[in-house]
């Protein structure tokens, strides 16, 4: 075998030529393309380099958001009514997720969920970017969390974040003024373009922690990780520490707003406690409350459908956008322009048989026996309408809508707080513009004793009283005190704002004075049910109609639907010397003001004065003269 | 037939041996750094590789042990030991992702269609060898070789294996360019290579042409197929200059590069390494091949030298394709670099294509038998 191999043909020299030609040119084709692997590398590595460079180093860090301590809220004596406390959140990031729909089918599992519920949040965050997270579900217990962590490997783009969340200390109270926090949305992204605020961000939603949101929050930390291709974190590179938020100090006293909610109970309405002298809210209350517990992380739909049905409207935040017809606390107003214009003066007469005969129709007194013959100071004692009848006849809707005007009625206080209505203060002039119609003479006496076209809010009301006792300033309602950095240092801090001086001389106011001092002082007084023992208060009940049904007019107060009650208000002021607070309630649909609004006054007044024993308490340094 | 005559010692090419020692080192090396941090591969990966490469070397021993031109007889049942390798692969093989490319051996997962390769190049240059008249082939003459390569080709494609399969045709393809043809045989078979494309095209599995479409437009699905692409070419451009220094690759330390140990080994190389060392390797590499065709130029006959041609042929279109593919110049077709890439079917099969050029080299001058 070997020996026949030997025998192999040699290659003739003409064919050994050609083929070794052969070779040299497929050594040049090799060459010629190992040419293209040099430049091809050069291009890739040396003029493109840079740009790969920059690709492999996003491939490999990951920012990591560091949540910032949001600040807490206090109240004026530096309580804690909003503190932070850790939350868990999955998340998910789409860079890191190579097969979502396994992934996701697990998780669905692990959650106890639908996996078209993660679908869709997931598609809700499909424009943002893949590395930033979407949530899948808030809030999550601790045994979903181990469970959890304890498959991460098989969850590749599912994560757990931690943040802060807020812990509500007195549960639901003050809950409309504090607010909530939720997920940023879409339009909240596109009207802050600073880039403050990422998606996913907690974002105040109402109240102070939206309106405050940019003091609270804080400034987000950044850490830079290295993560390998299925995103988990290799090492950490270099952090930057996120800087807590401000803390926020109310004016309000939470002790006031614990015993004006205690008080008020489950009925709906509306409290604001205000400081006579200053503007600054001791309490402001609005309920029923809204559930803020189960708002952290999204409003669930029912929860929220059910909050729009419910009668006692808990959506509306009723101190500032709730709008009443003032009822007989309007008195006050016709009284100070009955006074100023000398239409009467305190020792002017009216006799009250009842009711009041104008043109075709009978006016009646909420006293049918009638009070007899009553001066100003009985007529606001116990309330007489027949008097202010009379007085606003006199006036005029237009001069009446003057002084209401001058006591902030009609316009909105200023106060900072979102979607605050301003009321309504009719003049002839409106009416006609508002309905094509001119005034009629009947309807001043509605307008008179606060009914027909009156409308204020709560708050209104109480501004009003604080200006009748402070002889006649209007403060801006507020509600902050400072704000402070983490270490305490402050970032700002309250100062009042006068809008404004009332019309009515100090004498004049002094009269009102002693006529609210009687209603709630004097035996036939209405309010007699907000007297204290230590303190001399000075208030005005009203009730007002809500609608007035001939079929409801003898039936007693329980039987008339919910709905039809009337609205009980009671404003009032104290001590009755020194005015230092002024309290405004207003029961929905709780029927006369002396019984249903003028105790939850009272409540809140007495809780003041164990706060401030009168005899211990020193003049306001800011107080202007309060009595002439 | 196995005297060993001594004297063929001296004339042992050690700059051939020198050269492969040198890139097979290199590649031990990378392969460390490729599966260290890889849980499912790890460092066993490293020590099989290890022992492929002692084996491999014990194999060019056992070969240059006994005269080249054995293979001429040994062709046929040679090629048909391949052929049945391929076909037992395909009836009885186990699937991996989807390819039936394996057989057990117990010890060593043989992959019939490295060795089939090589077996197609000494066929069809022993083929050439005793055909060749000197007066160019026709086409007539070109009917058995064609015949015999589209057999490994169509039992590999259909494994299924692209990149495999499509070396078969290009060494096919060199090594009848390199003989005399007619220039009527050549216009022939060129149109029909041509008009084979539509065909070839359709006979590709879908998520074969979804990678040549993709590699034609990879920002199209920058994380789905496209992906290879991408990762690969960041891998390379991120290297710059000097590399990122060895074990410190981050597209390949932190799994960004997908089949890092295998296919896309030199991406590893050229992160870590940067464009220096990537020339340095290229120049090893290149050197080798080059030095093959000086063995297939000095050749004593022209068996040798179509041999040599062949086994040069195959080794340069697997490692232009794998690298072209690599730095983003041709789709991702599953061809490992020679020599480099982790594997052991490939390796003794490459490692004994160089033992048949050392062989070729040895025996260049006539030496009494």
């Amino acid at each position: 075998m070997a020996r026949g191999l030997g025998n192999i043909t040699k290659m003739d020299p003409a064919e050994l030529k050609m083929l070794k030609t052969r070779i040299d040119i497929t050594t040049a084709i090799m060459v010629a393309l190992i040419a293209i692997l040099v430049v091809r590398l050069w291009h890739l590595q040396i003029r493109k380099g840079t740009e790969y460079a920059q690709l492999s180093e996003n491939n490999r860090t990951r920012i990591q958001y560091i949540a910032a301590p949001r600040g807490n809220v206090l109240d004026r004596n530096g309580e804690i009514i909003i503190a932070n406390r850790p939350l868990f959140n999955v998340v998910w990031i789409r860079e890191d997720a190579p097969h979502p729909d396994e992934v996701l089918k697990q998780l669905a599992k692990i959650l106890k969920l639908d996996i078209s519920v993660l679908l869709d949040r997931i598609r809700a965050g499909a424009d943002h970017p893949r590395y930033l997270p979407t949530r899948l579900k808030e809030n999550i217990d601790w045994e979903t969390l181990i469970a959890i962590e304890n498959n991460a490997y098989r969850l590749p783009g599912v994560q757990v974040e931690v943040v802060p969340s807020r812990d509500y200390l007195y549960g639901e109270m003050a809950s409309h003024l504090l607010g909530y926090l939720g997920e940023i949305n879409q339009q909240e992204l596109d009207a802050n373009k600073d880039g403050t605020y990422m998606p996913g961000d907690l974002i105040g939603k109402g109240g102070i922690e939206k309106l405050f949101d940019r003091y609270l929050r804080g400034e987000k930390g950044q850490s830079f990780m290295e993560v390998d291709v299925r995103g988990f974190v290799q090492k950490r590179l270099k952090a930057q520490e996120a800087v807590p938020g401000n803390d926020l100090q109310l004016t309000v006293d939470i002790g006031l707003q614990e015993a004006a909610e205690t008080a008020m109970g489950d009925r709906a309405g509306a409290v604001v406690a205000m400081e006579v002298n200053t503007g600054r809210i001791l309490a402001l209350t609005s309920l029923p409350a809204l559930p803020l517990h189960e708002f952290s992380g999204g409003i669930p739909g029912n929860v929220w459908q059910q909050l729009l049905n419910d009668i006692k409207t808990p959506l509306i935040n009723k101190p500032i956008q709730g709008q009443y017809p003032p009822g007989s606390t309007y008195k006050i107003v016709t009284a100070l322009a009955g006074l100023s214009e000398k239409v009467i003066t305190p020792d002017t007469t009216f006799f009250c048989s009842g009711s009041i005969n104008f043109g075709n129709r009978s006016y009646g007194c909420w006293k049918k026996g009638g009070h007899g013959a009553v001066s100003l100071h009985r007529a606001l004692a116990e309330s007489c309408d027949v008097y202010f009848y009379q007085v606003g006849q006199k006036l005029g809707p237009d001069v009446i809508a003057r002084y209401a005007n001058s006591l902030g009625l009609g316009i909105k206080s200023g106060i900072t707080l979102e979607n605050e209505k301003a009321g309504n203060i009719p003049t002839t002039a409106w009416k006609l513009k508002r309905f094509k119609e001119p005034w009629q003479d009947g309807e001043t006496f509605s307008i008179a004793i606060g009914q027909g076209f009156d409308l204020a809010t709560p708050l209104q009301i109480c501004r009003m009283t604080a200006a009748i006792a402070n002889g006649g300033t209007l403060y801006r309602p507020q509600f902050i005190a400072a704000v402070k950095d983490s270490s305490g240092a402050f970032v700002s801090q309250f100062k009042p704002v006068v809008d404004g001086t009332s019309l009515g001389s100090p004498r004049t106011m002094q009269i009102i004075r002693d006529g609210l001092a009687g209603a709630v002082n004097e035996p036939h007084g209405t309010a007699t049910t907000a007297k204290l023992e230590n303190v001399i208060v000075a208030g005005k009940t009203g009730t007002a109609q809500v609608v007035r049904l001939a079929q409801y007019q003898a039936t007693s107060e329980s039987k008339v639907p919910y709905k039809y009650r009337d609205h009980a208000w009671f404003t009032c002021f104290a001590p009755f010397d020194k005015p230092q607070i002024v309290v405004t309630v207003l029961v929905e649909h709780g029927g006369h003001g002396g019984s249903a609004a003028a105790p939850v006054a009272k409540a809140v007044l007495t809780r003041y004065f164990e706060m401030h024993p009168p005899e211990v308490v020193p003049a306001e340094p800011a107080a202007p003269p309060a009595t002439p | 037939m196995l005297r060993f005559d001594r004297r063929l010692l001296q004339n042992v090419d050690w700059v051939l041996v020198g050269g492969v020692l040198l890139v097979t080192l290199m590649a031990l090396l990378n392969l460390y750094s490729a599966t260290r941090l890889n849980n499912a591969v790890g460092l066993s990966a490293f020590f099989k590789q290890l022992y492929f490469n002692l084996m491999g070397f014990g194999l060019i021993l056992l070969i240059v042990m006994v005269d080249y031109k054995t293979l001429i007889t040994l062709s046929y049942p040679l090629y048909i030991l391949g052929l049945l390798m391929l076909v037992v692969a395909m009836v009885f093989g186990e699937t991996v992702a989807g390819s039936q490319r394996w057989i057990d051996l117990g010890f060593f997962r043989l992959q019939p269609s490295e060795p089939a390769k090589l077996i197609l190049v000494i066929m069809l240059a022993s083929y050439y060898y005793r055909k060749d008249t000197g007066k160019g082939f026709t086409l007539g003459e070109l009917f058995v070789p064609i015949i015999l390569t589209l057999i490994p080709f169509v039992l590999i494609l259909k494994q299924p294996d692209l990149g495999t399969a499509l070396m078969c045709l290009f060494v096919f393809a060199s090594m009848t360019l390199f003989v005399k043809l007619r220039w009527s045989t050549f216009g022939i078979l060129a149109g029909a290579a041509l008009a084979a494309l539509p065909v070839i095209w359709k006979l590709l599995k879908p998520y074969q042409r979804q990678r040549i479409e993709i590699f034609l437009n990879p920002e199209s699905d920058p994380l789905g197929s496209g992906y290879h692409i991408t990762q690969s070419k960041i891998a390379v451009g991120s290297g710059l200059k000097f590399g990122k220094g060895y074990l410190h690759g981050t597209q390949g330390q932190l799994d960004f590069l997908p089949e890092r140990h295998t296919d896309f080994a030199f991406s590893v190389w050229a992160e870590e390494w940067g464009f220096f060392g990537s020339l340095l390797f290229m120049a090893c590499y290149f050197f080798v091949l080059l030095w093959g065709l000086n063995i297939a130029v000095t050749a004593r006959d022209k068996f040798g030298m179509l041999l040599a041609f062949g086994i040069v042929a195959l080794l340069f279109w697997q490692a232009f394709v794998n690298l072209a593919m690599i730095m983003g110049l041709l789709p991702v077709v599953g061809v490992p670099l020679p020599l480099f890439s982790y594997g052991g079917s490939s390796l003794l099969t490459n490692l004994a294509g160089i033992g048949l050029l050392i062989n070729i080299r040895m025996r260049r001058f006539m030496v009494a038998t």
